[in-house]
C-alpha cells in the first residue's frame, strides 16, 4: 500500500472513531469556535467601518485639503483656492461640462439629547456632491432646496438620533428644519446631516471649505493632478487618492481596536493551543493499541503522524467555521455607530482568516502528540491496556 | 477535607504532562478573563473619575474660541465657584513624528480644575515664570529634558506669534504625570501623553494682537454636582444671543456621551470575558469527566470502603477546584502583564486608553468564577458516580 493510501486509511480510521470520543472532540471544536468567534466578531467592526468609508468609486477619486490636519476638519480652503483646484488637469467633466468635483464644508453640531457634542456633523455640499454619490437617494420627505435653510439627514444619523422629516436642528441663526432622509448605499455620509454648502457657510459665517473631492478621468490621472496642485507656488495643498485617504481615516479610528483584537485572538489561541495539545495527547493515549496494531501490520510512522494532525486540523477547522458562522449570524449586517453609522461585516476574508487561525492553532497543537504517536514502538503500544 | 488532599494530589499528577497543559490552558484563559475585567473596570473608572461639578464651556457653533472676557460673566452666575480658561497649541520638539500639545492655563484653573496635577509651589513657579512649562513624564523622558532646560516647540499651523517665529521657547520647570491619568473630565487635549502645561498669560502676550483675548475652552466649577446641569442651562441661556454663543456640558456627562459614541469597550470586554469563561468551562468539565471515567474502579473501591456520595462529591469537587483556582491565581497575575501590553496599543492623540490597574474586585471575581466552574464541571461526573454499579466497576466491566 502506498504511503499516501496509508495516510488516507489511518486518517479515516481516526476520524471514524471520533464518535467514541465526542466529549474531547467537542472541547477542541468549542474552544476553537470561541477563539474564531471572538476574532471575527471584533474584526467585523473594523471591516464594516472601513467599508463605509471606502467606496468602489473612490479608486478614481482624489481628496484635496489645505490645512495641516490629516483629516477633513480644517476648513482652510479659501473659495479662490477651490476655483484653482477645479481647473486642475485630470478632473472628469459632468454631463453639463462642469468639472466633476465638489468643495465640501464641515461643521460639528450642538449636542442633542443622548448624543455627544461634536459627534454629529453637518456636511455642506454643492450640486456635484450629489453627482459624486450615485447611490444618493431621498427615502423620505424631499431634497433640501438650494439657498434655503433646509437640511436632509442620513439614514444612520436618523436612526441613531431619532431624527426625521420635521425635526429641527439648532444652528447659529436659528432652527433649521430637516426636510428629508437620504440613503447612500451604506456610505459614511449617511451619518451626516447634509445641506447646501454656500447657505450653511453663510449661516456659519465662515468662508473656508474643508476639502474638495474630485472625480478623475481615470486612476492614472492622479499623479499629474497631484503634481499640478502641489507644485503651484500660490497654493499650499495636500492631495491624496481617495482610497488612501479613506483607509487612513478609518484605520486611525480603528487602529487600537484592531491591534487589541489580534492580541486577544492570540491570547485565546494560546489558551486553545494548550488545550488542544492536552486533548490530542489524550486522543493518542486512547488510540495507543489501535496505533500499535496498525504499525504491527505494516503501516508506517508518517501515516500515523499525519492522521493525528488531520484529526486536529479537522476539529480545529470545524470549530473555526462554527465560530465564524456564529459571528456571521449574530453580527453581520448589524447597525453600529462608532464615529458614524455603518454595518458590521463578517466578510469572506474574515471567514478565511478565522479558518486559517483555527487551522494554524490546531496543527501546532496536534504536532507534539502526533510525533509521540509516530514514535510509539508497536511492541509497547500493543501491551497498553 | 484536608485528608483528601493526598488523594486529589495523586489524581492530578496521574498524568503530569496533561495536568500541566490543562493548568496552562486554564491560566491563559483566566489571564484573558482577568484582563477583560480590569479593562472593563478601567473604562468605567475613566467615567466615574470625571466630576459632575466640573463644567466644560466652549463655543456653541464650532467656532473654536471664546472671549476671555466671558470669564468674569461666568463667575457671576449663581452656583459657579470658579472659572478657569485654557488654550492649546500643537507642535513638535525636534521630531515631527512626536507631537506635543502645549496646554496654556490661567490661574483660575487652580480652583476650577484642582485635579490638574500642579502643586501650590508649581502654580507659584508658573506665575513667576510666564514662559515656564511642566512636562508629562513621557514627553520629558523622550527628549531627555531636565528642569531648567529650554524646550522649543514648532507649531503645525505656522506662526501665530506676534514676532512671526513658528517656534515657541519654554523653560522646563518640572514634570507632571502622563495623561489620561488626570481626572480631567475631557480628553482634549490631554489624550496626547506628551502634554505640556504652560502659562496662558505667556500665550496672550506672545500671539498677534488680533488673536488675543480668545481661548479654546473654559472650565467652570460649581458648588454642588446636582446643580451642574441647571448651571449649564443658565450659562447657555445667558449667552444665547452673544457672539459667540456658548455651549456647556458637565464633565461627567461629556465623558459618558463620548464613551457611548466611541467603540463600547465596556460591553466588548464583557463579551470577550464570557467567551473566555465558556472555554474554561468546557476544558475543565472535560478534564474532570475524563479523570472520573479513567478512575471508575478507584471510586468503586472507595465506595466499597464506605465512602458516601457526599465524601465522593467532595473529593471530585476538590479535584476540579484545585487546578482551576491555581489557574485563576496565575491568570490574574498574567492579566497585569497583558494590561500593560494593551496600554502600549493606544494610538497617541486618537484613542484614549484608561490606565488599567490590578483590582481586588477582578481578582475576587476570578476566584468566585473559578469555584463556580469547578462546581459546574463536577455535576455530570458526580451524577455518573452516584449511579455506578460498584461490583461491576471493581471487576473492570
Amino acid at each position: 500500500m502506498s504511503e499516501l493510501r496509508q495516510v488516507a486509511a489511518v486518517s479515516l480510521i481516526g476520524i471514524g472513531s471520533l464518535r467514541e470520543r465526542l466529549g474531547t472532540a467537542l472541547v477542541v471544536v468549542i474552544g476553537m469556535a470561541c477563539v474564531v468567534g471572538v476574532l471575527t466578531s471584533m474584526l467585523s467592526l473594523t471591516v464594516g467601518l472601513t467599508r463605509a468609508y471606502l467606496r468602489p468609486e473612490d479608486a478614481t477619486r482624489a481628496v484635496v485639503w489645505g490645512g495641516p490636519n490629516h483629516f477633513d476638519q480644517a476648513r482652510s480652503l479659501h473659495p479662490d483656492a477651490v476655483d484653482t483646484i477645479l481647473d486642475a488637469p485630470g478632473i472628469a467633466k459632468g454631463p453639463d461640462g462642469a468639472p466633476l468635483a465638489d468643495a465640501e464644508f464641515l461643521m460639528r453640531l450642538l449636542s442633542m439629547e443622548g448624543f455627544t457634542a461634536g459627534s454629529l456633523q453637518l456636511r455642506g455640499i454643492g450640486p456635484a456632491g450629489i453627482a459624486l454619490r450615485p447611490d444618493f437617494r431621498i427615502v423620505a420627505g424631499q431634497m433640501y432646496r438650494t439657498g434655503t435653510r433646509e437640511l436632509v439627514v442620513g439614514l444612520g444619523a436618523a436612526r441613531k438620533l431619532g431624527l426625521g422629516v420635521g425635526s429641527e436642528v439648532r444652528m447659529r441663526d436659528g432652527k433649521w428644519p430637516i426636510v428629508g432622509v437620504f440613503s447612500c448605499g451604506g456610505d459614511i455620509i449617511e451619518s451626516y446631516l447634509v445641506g447646501d454648502a454656500p447657505t450653511v457657510m453663510a449661516a456659519r459665517r465662515r468662508a473656508g471649505f474643508a476639502q474638495v473631492i474630485a472625480q478623475l478621468v481615470d486612476a492614472k490621472a492622479f499623479p499629474e493632478f497631484q503634481r499640478w496642485l502641489t507644485e503651484n507656488p500660490a497654493l499650499t495643498l495636500f492631495v491624496e487618492r481617495k482610497t488612501d485617504y479613506d483607509l487612513r481615516t478609518a484605520g486611525a479610528k480603528t487602529a487600537f481596536f484592531t491591534r487589541m483584537t489580534y492580541v486577544i485572538g492570540a491570547i485565546m489561541a494560546l489558551g486553545a493551543l494548550f488545550g488542544i495539545v492536552k486533548i490530542m495527547y489524550g486522543v493518542v493515549r486512547a488510540r495507543t493499541r489501535e496505533i500499535g496494531t496498525l504499525r504491527a501490520i505494516g503501516f508506517g510512522a508518517t501515516p500515523v503522524v499525519v492522521s493525528v494532525l488531520a484529526e486536529a486540523a479537522l476539529l480545529g477547522a470545524i470549530g473555526g467555521l462554527l465560530g465564524a458562522a456564529v459571528a456571521w449570524l449574530i453580527f453581520d449586517g448589524r447597525g453600529m455607530w462608532v464615529w458614524g453609522a455603518f454595518k458590521l461585516h463578517v466578510s469572506p476574508a474574515l471567514w478565511l482568516l478565522g479558518l486559517a487561525w483555527a487551522l494554524t492553532t490546531s496543527l501546532i497543537g496536534g504536532l507534539f502528540p502526533a510525533l509521540r504517536a509516530g514514535r510509539l514502538p508497536p511492541s509497547v503500544a500493543l501491551r497498553v491496556q | 477535607m484536608v485528608k483528601f488532599i493526598p488523594l486529589v494530589w495523586a489524581a492530578l499528577w496521574r498524568n503530569r504532562t496533561e495536568s500541566v497543559l490543562t493548568l496552562l490552558a486554564l491560566s491563559v484563559a483566566f489571564a484573558l478573563f482577568g484582563t477583560m475585567l480590569m479593562l472593563n473596570a478601567a473604562y468605567q473608572r475613566a467615567i466615574d473619575d470625571t466630576r459632575m461639578d466640573r463644567l466644560l464651556v466652549a463655543c456653541a457653533f464650532d467656532c473654536g474660541a471664546i472671549p476671555l472676557g466671558y470669564r468674569e460673566q461666568l463667575a457671576r452666575i449663581e452656583g459657579v465657584t470658579a472659572v478657569g480658561a485654557q488654550s492649546w497649541i500643537g507642535g513638535h520638539h525636534r521630531d515631527e513624528r512626536h507631537p506635543i500639545m502645549v496646554m496654556f492655563v490661567d490661574q483660575g484653573m487652580r480652583a476650577a480644575w484642582p485635579e490638574l496635577p500642579l502643586s501650590s509651589a508649581d502654580w507659584r513657579a508658573l506665575d513667576a515664570n510666564p514662559s515656564g512649562i511642566f512636562l508629562s513624564h513621557q514627553a520629558a523622558a523622550r527628549d531627555a529634558v531636565r528642569p531648567g532646560d529650554m524646550l522649543a516647540v514648532t507649531t503645525y499651523l505656522g506662526s501665530n506669534r506676534a514676532d512671526g517665529n513658528p517656534a515657541w521657547y519654554f523653560t522646563v520647570l518640572g514634570f507632571v504625570p502622563d495623561p489620561p491619568g488626570w481626572k480631567s473630565g475631557v480628553a482634549t487635549p490631554t489624550s496626547n501623553p506628551a502634554t505640556v502645561i504652560g502659562n496662558l498669560s505667556y500665550l496672550e502676550n506672545s500671539i498677534q494682537a488680533a488673536e488675543r483675548g480668545m481661548v479654546n475652552l473654559m472650565r467652570v466649577a460649581v458648588d454642588r454636582p446636582e446643580n451642574a446641569r441647571a448651571v449649564c442651562r443658565e450659562i447657555e441661556a445667558r449667552f444665547t444671543n452673544a457672539t459667540p454663543a456658548l455651549y456647556c456640558v458637565p464633565a461627567r456627562d461629556d465623558a459618558e456621551e463620548t464613551a457611548d459614541a466611541n467603540i463600547n469597550m465596556r460591553q466588548i470586554s464583557l463579551g470577550i470575558g464570557a467567551a473566555g469563561l465558556f472555554m474554561i468551562l468546557f476544558l475543565c468539565a472535560n478534564g474532570v469527566a475524563e479523570s472520573v471515567r479513567e478512575r471508575l474502579p478507584e471510586f468503586g473501591v472507595l465506595k466499597a470502603m464506605g465512602y458516601g456520595d457526599g465524601r465522593i462529591a467532595s473529593l471530585v469537587i476538590l479535584e476540579a477546584a484545585l487546578p482551576i483556582v491555581l489557574a485563576a491565581l496565575i491568570g490574574s497575575a498574567l492579566a497585569r502583564v497583558v494590561d500593560a501590553l494593551v496600554a502600549h496599543l493606544a494610538v497617541t492623540g486618537v484613542i484614549d486608553v484608561p490606565e488599567v490597574h490590578a483590582s481586588i474586585a477582578a481578582f475576587g471575581w476570578a476566584l468566585a468564577v473559578a469555584l463556580l466552574i469547578a462546581l459546574l464541571s463536577a455535576v455530570a461526573p458526580l451524577y455518573r458516580l452516584r449511579h455506578i454499579d460498584v461490583a461491576a466497576v471493581m471487576a473492570g466491566r
